[in-house]
């Protein structure tokens, strides 16, 4: 242990400066310069020099992506260091504007992503108009929709809508649910998607969540409903009988004989293993 | 003959559990039929489920525990006091029992739990999913009191309580102490996992727990896992993209020994901030990767219980419990308000206003039924011995499995 612990502090010691220096030399190999990024992210705000310089491999298109992407990633570790990186935030905004436009998609999407997390006005304008106008698109409408709900309004609301209603693919169809999601209005759809048998299971998972967030009461007489349906799905079954137990009424769930008839027959028969377990926690839960 | 066993002298069920640290009890007889006046004999020993916890005893407040005690207890009804503590971690409530013999005769036993913060990665089903479900009804659908521990990591002048100065680790001990007793109030035998971030922890990566990731970025959960109904910041559902592969560690973060070979100075030590903490962040995009979101994911604070387990690993390594020990903390009188010992730290102050924040979401600490430590308000100082190691009466109530008294 002591010989291991001597090992690693020799290491630990390896300055921050020295791990710059290998980081900012072009000389060095890709490999070489991510791992001393990596070995010391704080090091990047210990003076304004080796900010900039991280910031400049950043947003220069010549660079290795790796060794941008390592830049970004030490630049976002040593945000969590917010008193030291306050004077380097707004750099650190201006660079990722600029890299939300670079050619590389990797890139794009992760800084539109830090962008959006703070609520960014450039990248929620850019998105929109990539949802509208798929030849301005930085990113794949799904992962748009995505980062416009870090941040929802009217615009991308009916975005979302029109995308539900011609998805140009099934993951674009989810996204544009979950984002739905925060949107009073769009309990109709919900229902509409939870009852559809046909349709995608994760989509009537979503629904299940979607609706029981806008209509805790409304879901709750559905989800009793698909229990009691022994034709629907046993993971949708589960969905539903898990919000019952989390956010029921126990006192009308444990009075309910046919809802604990239903649940015993779950626990039983050909129903996955998983969600027998499921129901006869339930049923250990509300037995008489 | 029959005795009653008072584990943290108390028999209500949200006091039955003990961690690593002396609990007080007591022992007194309740039914004297048989028994001899004016004191009978009664051995104490704990006895384990299989895979079960472990307790051991002492009469006094200093020396060795022992799997057996011997005690005199008066049949007149007076109490004999007695201290226990957990040698080996529980994983269900009643998983041990303390049992009280007069003779060959059980005439006394008390179900308990020794509740310890465990790995994530190899918590036991039922573990998980007593943790998961907790954690769920907590969130309520966005609507419960998890909103407040959300609200108290937003970026600004909240932040600036938390991070990038030397109370880091002191405020977010008390953020997780605060989270976990809640969690306990739902369900008592819940500790917090940690996420070892330096070791493969393909397990926690599950749809059973803390869920799947496309390569979107969208958690998948499964269907009967609570946490699909969780919602933060009016969005239902969890963005993680993970920029490693989830079977494996992520790269380029210090490893547990190379953290706590930082340094024997919090000065040093604390620099782990950025790399493993901040590194740990940023292996992924989504809520997790930005300070601003951080604790959308639940996952958030399984890492901070490791970032927080690391600390204790340090603390017992050099010791560093005393906050009177210059090198068991950077009291710089330069530092931000929130981060000097003798401060009280947001928001449990209810301090408002000028470098505080404008509102205080969530109010006091969370009580605990056990211990009266950190209190409601606690100083940055209330923090640092959390066992109880100079002071029994700083005991906060919590442990990590691999780190003992």
């Amino acid at each position: 242990m002591a010989k291991k612990l001597k090992t690693a502090k020799r290491t630990a010691k390896v300055s921050s400066r020295a791990a710059m220096s290998v980081a900012k030399n072009a000389g060095n190999t890709a490999k070489q310069r991510v791992a001393a990024i990596a070995s010391a992210p704080l090091a990047v705000i210990e003076n304004d020099k080796d900010l900039q310089a991280m910031l400049a491999v950043l947003v220069n298109a010549d660079e290795p992506i790796e060794v941008r992407l390592a830049a970004l990633q030490a630049l976002q570790a040593a945000s969590f260091s917010v008193v030291s990186f306050e004077s380097a935030r707004g750099d650190y905004v201006a660079a990722l504007r600029k890299a939300a436009t670079d050619p590389n998609k990797e890139l794009r999407q992760r800084v539109l992503g830090i962008l959006m997390r703070d609520k960014d006005g450039f990248a929620q304008k850019k998105l929109l108009d990539g949802l509208k106008d798929p030849g301005k698109a930085l990113v794949p409408p799904e992962k748009a929709l995505q980062l416009l709900s870090y941040d929802v309004h009217a615009d991308a609301y009916e975005a979302a809508r029109e995308i539900v209603k011609k998805p140009p693919n099934v993951v674009a169809k989810r996204e544009a649910l979950r984002l739905l999601a925060a949107d009073t209005k769009a309990a109709p759809l919900f229902e509409k998607v939870l009852r559809d048998k046909k349709e995608l299971r994760a989509n009537r998972q979503i629904a299940a969540s979607a609706l029981h967030s806008i209509d805790p009461d409304k879901f709750q007489q559905y989800a009793r409903k698909i229990v009691l349906d022994k034709s629907d799905f046993d993971d949708i079954r589960a969905t539903s009988l898990v919000a019952l137990q989390q956010f029921g009424d126990d006192e009308a769930l444990g009075k309910d004989k046919a809802l604990l008839k239903s649940v015993k027959g779950f626990s039983g028969g050909k129903t996955q293993a998983k969600y027998k377990q499921t129901a006869k926690q339930f049923l250990s839960r509300y037995k008489p | 003959m029959i005795v009653q066993l008072l584990i943290n002298n108390n028999t209500t069920p949200a006091t039955q559990f003990v961690s690593w640290a002396p609990a007080p009890c007591r022992i007194r007889m309740t039914n004297s039929a048989g028994a001899i006046p004016p004191a009978v004999s009664i051995r104490l020993s704990s006895a384990s489920a299989p895979g079960g916890g472990a307790v051991g005893f002492r009469t006094g407040t200093t020396g060795p525990f022992t799997s057996t005690l011997i005690l005199m207890v008066p049949t007149n009804g007076a109490s004999v006091p007695f201290f226990t503590a957990g040698t080996v971690a529980s994983s269900n409530f009643g998983d041990v029992r303390i049992e009280a013999r007069a003779g060959a005769t059980v005439v006394g036993s008390a179900p308990c739990m020794v509740r310890i913060r465990k790995n994530a990665n190899t918590l036991k089903p039922p573990e998980k999913t007593r943790f998961i479900a907790a954690y769920a009804q907590l969130n309520n659908q966005g609507l419960g009191r998890f909103a407040d521990f959300r609200e108290m990591h937003r970026t600004g002048l909240a932040l600036n309580q938390a991070h990038g100065a030397p109370g880091f680790l002191p405020w977010h001990r008390a953020y997780l102490l605060d989270l976990e007793r809640e969690l306990q109030a739902i369900d008592a035998s819940v500790a917090l996992p940690y996420w070892r971030f330096d070791q493969a922890a393909p397990n926690i990566f599950q749809l059973n727990f803390m869920g799947v990731s496309d390569n979107l970025g969208t958690v998948s959960f499964a269907n009967n896992n609570p946490l699909q109904f969780w919602k933060t910041d009016g969005q239902t559902g969890v963005n993680r993209r993970p920029f490693f592969n989830t079977a494996l560690a992520p790269p380029g973060l210090r490893t547990e020994a190379q953290t706590l070979a930082l340094g024997t100075m919090y000065s040093q030590f604390r620099i782990m901030e950025g790399n493993p903490h901040g590194s740990a962040h940023s292996s992924f995009g989504g809520f997790i990767s930005s300070t601003n979101t951080a604790p959308r994911d639940p996952l958030f604070f399984l890492l901070h219980c490791n970032v927080d387990r690391l600390w204790a690993k340090w603390q017992r390594l050099n010791s560093r419990f005393n906050s009177t020990v210059v090198n068991s903390f950077n009291n710089n009188m330069a530092s931000p308000i929130g981060h000097r010992l003798a401060d009280t730290m947001w928001p449990w102050n209810g301090v408002t206003g000028g470098t505080r924040p404008p509102n205080a979401p969530g109010g006091p600490l969370a009580p605990s039924p056990i211990v009266p430590a950190p209190g409601p308000s606690p100083r940055v100082q209330d923090m640092l011995d959390y066992h109880g190691v100079i002071s029994a009466a700083s005991n906060e109530g919590f442990d990590y499995d691999d780190v003992p008294l």
